[in-house]
């Protein structure tokens, strides 16, 4: 088995193969800064056993509807199946974006890297935004 | 840059200049004053530049951390943690971004930098946040293996 770090080392008996459990990401996450000018709402979405995100986003006008993406699920160890981290791109035409998220302590931390592929000269951008399950238990 | 007005026609939202620039966005932060005049090489990448030490001395990840600054282009280099030694790790990519988090107060760059093994790619990100250098890995793996794509995140000190 190759490896480029001992992490991915791993022993082969170990290997369970069954689909990956991502039951801990489906739902609505919602941006923990009320005044953020980026993505407010992601809407994550159990199909077929995978997953797909839909993504909203502050506009001058309201939301920005993004459109549904599909979802690569991580896990936190080779040797896992529970969903611990996604990724997804769109894209826009004059632009791309990349989506990363991991859970951490039931937050989801969301690193989104942009692309500008337009002549606008702007420049590509990172930020990093928290978001939280809605569970409307109390 | 002063704004005229927004126009929602057609199927990307524009942003109309006084300087007859038509800008597409799909979120309010896509026309950030920041990005507009950002030269993201020059970015304080000083603070990303050089050797960074893994402040887990076990890890079972990477090691160590170089990131090189040639003109605009940078490079990204790891020791991955090997039974036998380090395993040299080589972007295949890096891409300088702004860095518009607000977070400690700083702006600054950060980058994307994505490694290939053939049966595993990695697709990072890096930044540095009050002096301490944080890589987050999505690896996938591409071979039968059944590991399953995993994702981590390491700390790294600053070695020179």
């Amino acid at each position: 088995m190759e490896f480029a770090q001992i992490f991915d080392c791993v022993d082969s008996v170990a290997i369970i193969r069954r689909p990956m459990d991502v039951s801990g990401l489906p739902g609505v996450w919602i941006n923990s800064n009320p005044q953020t000018n980026g993505i407010t709402r992601m809407v994550m979405t159990e199909v077929d056993g995978g997953l797909t995100v839909q993504v909203y986003a502050i506009g001058p006008d309201g939301l920005i509807d993004w459109g549904v993406a599909k979802v690569q699920v991580y896990s936190s160890t080779p040797l896992s199946r529970a969903g611990a981290g996604f990724s997804c791109r769109y894209d826009f035409g004059f632009a791309e974006s990349f989506l990363q998220g991991m859970i951490m302590k039931g937050l989801l931390v969301l690193a989104e890297l942009y692309t500008f592929k337009d002549q606008s000269n702007r420049a590509d951008y990172f930020v990093r935004e928290y978001f939280a399950l809605e569970h409307q238990r109390f | 840059m002063n704004i005229l007005r927004w126009s929602t026609s057609g199927s990307n939202p524009r942003l109309q200049t006084n300087v007859t620039q038509n800008l597409e966005f799909k979120q309010i932060r896509d026309l950030d004053q920041a990005l507009i005049d950002s030269d993201v090489p020059s970015m304080g990448a000083d603070r990303l530049i050089g050797r960074w030490t893994n402040t887990d001395a076990r890890t079972r990840g990477l090691q160590e951390i170089t990131i090189k600054q040639t003109g605009v282009q940078f490079s990204v280099s790891a020791a991955g943690a090997g039974t036998n030694g380090p395993i040299e790790w080589l972007a295949q990519s890096v891409r300088p971004l702004a860095n518009l988090e607000e977070e400690a107060g700083q702006r600054g760059i950060s980058l994307a930098a994505d490694f290939d093994f053939g049966f595993m790619k990695a697709e990072t990100y890096l930044r540095v946040n009050k002096g301490v250098l944080v890589i987050v890995l999505f690896n996938s793996f591409r071979d039968q293996s059944g590991r399953s794509d995993y994702v981590t995140r390491e700390f790294f000190y600053r070695a020179e």
